[in-house]
């Protein structure tokens, strides 16, 4: 055999997450799926799942409280339950259970408790979904101080980030990005790890560092840039806990220009925190103040022309990029 | 008033196997409690203790019909609950002391002690927080192929907390087994139970979701525990999952020393030893009305507990301070 074989035939995004759900269940009863319409997957991670696996994916009734926090309950029993959110904005109907239950269990018992529980979660806007369907809460989640977050941008990280979080014993959040859903790609036999970046492409000007559709839309803009004579390297930040500051922190230093691309509301943003984080740990690389991009201030509006104007574009990073190689 | 029944009677059997098991376990949670309540008197603690005291019955009936293996969750109100499941004293107080020989190594306290190896993942500081746990903790049990159940005690103002019935709604459409425990002491922190809480009593919500709905006296430990006992074997026979509302009274405030801010907003007279029901004269009484001499036995006991839990106390008093480093691990695993 020439190459080693791929774990995975899914060859978009959503599906890489469903089979790696698949291929934990085929080898770990404890896992079990539910959540909003999880049978039909509308989102399509949890897709297909319920005809090989009948007896373990079951549909909630939307009452996410109860069943986040019974996801809690049995991951603290002994299960490895995966809960289908469907929307990180509902994460707020939640919070308790996420925030007060699921991340400080372990912690308040000394040590001598896990929760083993995956949640997972569009985030990021999409087709007109507006304020209350489009968010990007992993600020919050990342400052609760309990969660692991992952936001997988192709079928490789989709496919091997969902299988570490079902592997791992902490409370681990699964984002992806509705417009990515049909991302195509293979899923390669080289597995990702929880805590590790993709870098792709490798470039020596500046780095580009970007959070879920921001990353994909990263790798566009560096085509663009390197027509231009821009030679960029994009960082994707496809775990946001543990954060990959070795891979991030590597490629600043050795470009020397930072741009941080996030579609999460600017303040307190995590393209703040990696900002916050370059400054401190790499700031005699720099050759120019580090830069972040992300949505304004503001819930997302309804009207499309509204939302494409104030989520970051190819452009808007193509010409982030160029203030920061002029300056 | 605790019924007085014949030998022959299944409480009158209950009484004769149980009974002395019975007093010695509300003893010693009311000297624990009261132990508590000197050392924080005397500023001896850290940090917001809610006390049990009279409430120690619903404790112990539920949990003394519950197996190793079986899992409950807890309130902020919840020694009771711990120690009528096996929790050590000393332990308890290491913990609620803040010492690194606590349940939780000092980061929990007094709400949110837990020892899942002893079927208690743990007390909560929100309220309403542990009752889906519980639902989950039942479909682990059942999904795992064991035979356990999960109790998740709650208090009335967990009652109106959505989540409440969110949880009700999950077990029965999915036939958990889970019983829900909810000790109604008529306040919820500050404020009566009556004046914000709509309906014929906490109980009746059962009825919308189809499951038993069960109303006790919450006082009498001989009667919680036959109602538990019959909810933990339908529970287990897999006949799902059970509301128990235990009707009861807080002696203490929602917490130990609130009368600097709380001022007097109960009726005295209507609270505390004097007119509200003692679980432990209750027992006492129907021993002694079962032929022993229950006086004697209450004093016995009495002394016994007291003894254990005073070293409880002072062992755990003498124990080490958790090392500062501590306060950084046990974030992930």
């Amino acid at each position: 055999m020439n190459a080693v074989e791929s774990p995975s035939r899914a060859n978009r995004l959503a599906p890489a997450i469903a089979d790696a759900i698949a291929q934990e269940m085929r080898v770990d009863p404890r896992v079990v799926v539910w959540g909003e319409d999880v049978v039909i997957s509308v989102m399509g991670p949890t897709k297909g799942l319920a005809a090989e696996f009948k007896d373990r994916v079951w549909n909630t009734p939307i009452s996410e409280a109860a069943f986040v926090g019974a996801g809690v309950g049995a991951a603290v029993g002994g299960l490895r339950p995966v809960v289908d959110l469907m929307f990180s904005s509902f994460a707020y109907v939640c919070f308790d259970q996420l925030v007060n239950q699921a991340a400080r269990i372990r912690y308040m018992a000394g040590g001598r408790m896990s929760v083993p529980l995956v949640v997972i979660a569009v985030a990021g806007a999409r087709g007109a979904n507006a304020a209350q369907h489009s968010e990007v809460p992993t600020a919050l989640f990342l400052n609760s101080g309990g969660l692991r977050v992952v936001f997988p941008t192709t079928p490789h990280q989709a496919f091997w980030l969902t299988r570490a979080a079902i592997r791992s014993d902490d409370p681990t959040i699964v984002m992806h990005h509705p417009a990515l859903a049909a991302t195509r790609g293979t899923v390669g036999s080289t597995p990702l790890a929880l805590g590790e970046a993709e870098v792709s492409p490798t470039g020596t000007d500046v780095s580009i560092l970007g959070i879920g559709l921001m990353a994909s839309r990263a790798r566009a803009a560096a085509t663009t840039l390197e027509s231009q004579g821009i030679s960029a390297e994009v960082v994707d930040v496809c775990s946001l806990s543990p954060m990959p500051w070795d891979a991030i922190l590597a490629s600043v230093r050795k470009t020397g220009r930072a741009l941080v691309v996030d579609e999460a509301r600017l303040t307190c943003s995590v393209a703040s925190e990696i900002a916050a984080g370059i400054s401190e740990h790499a700031f005699t690389a720099l050759k120019a103040p580090v830069r972040r991009l992300a949505v304004p201030d503001v819930p997302m509006p309804f009207a499309p022309n509204l939302e494409e104007f104030v989520v970051p574009s190819e452009a808007d990073i193509v010409a982030a990029v160029k203030t920061l190689v002029d300056a | 008033m605790a019924q007085v029944a014949d030998a022959s009677s299944p409480r009158g059997m209950l009484l004769e196997t149980k009974g002395v098991d019975f007093m010695r376990s509300l003893l010693h949670i009311r000297l624990f409690e009261e132990a508590l309540a000197a050392l924080t008197a005397k500023g001896g603690t850290a940090g917001p203790i809610h006390l049990s005291i009279g409430e120690e019955a619903s404790a112990v009936g539920v949990c003394s019909t519950l197996e190793p293996g079986d899992q409950i969750t807890s309130t902020h109100r919840s020694h009771h609950h711990l120690l009528a499941r096996g929790l050590e004293p000393e332990g308890m107080f290491a913990e609620i002391l803040g010492k690194a020989t606590g349940y939780c190594r000092g980061k929990g306290g007094s709400c949110h002690v837990a020892a899942i190896h002893l079927g208690a993942v743990g007390a909560n500081g929100i309220v309403g927080g542990g009752i889906p746990i519980a639902v989950g903790l039942g479909i682990a049990a059942r999904e795992t192929g064991t035979n356990r159940v999960a109790v998740g005690f709650l208090g009335d103002g967990a009652a109106n907390q959505g989540v409440f019935l969110e949880s009700l709604n999950l077990a029965a459409i999915w036939n958990v087994p889970v019983i829900f425990v909810c000790e109604n002491n008529g306040y919820q922190e500050f404020t009566t139970t009556q004046s914000v809480t709509a309906g014929p009593g906490i109980a009746r919500r059962a009825d919308g979701y189809g499951i038993p709905g069960i109303v006790v006296d919450g006082t009498d430990v001989l009667a919680v525990h036959e109602v538990a006992a019959e909810a933990v074997r339908n529970a287990r026979a897999g006949n799902g999952p059970t509301l128990i509302e235990c009707r009861l009274q807080r002696w203490r405030g929602h917490l130990e020393g609130e009368e600097v801010y709380s001022g007097v907003y109960r009726e005295p007279a209507i609270i505390g030893p004097d007119t509200a029901a003692d679980p432990i004269d209750l027992l006492e009484t129907a021993l002694t009305t079962s032929g022993l001499d229950g006086r004697a036995l209450r004093a016995q006991l009495t002394q016994e507990e007291h003894a254990l839990i005073e070293q409880a106390l002072v062992s755990a008093q003498a124990a080490p301070l958790p090392e500062v480093e501590t306060a950084l691990e046990d974030v992930f695993a």
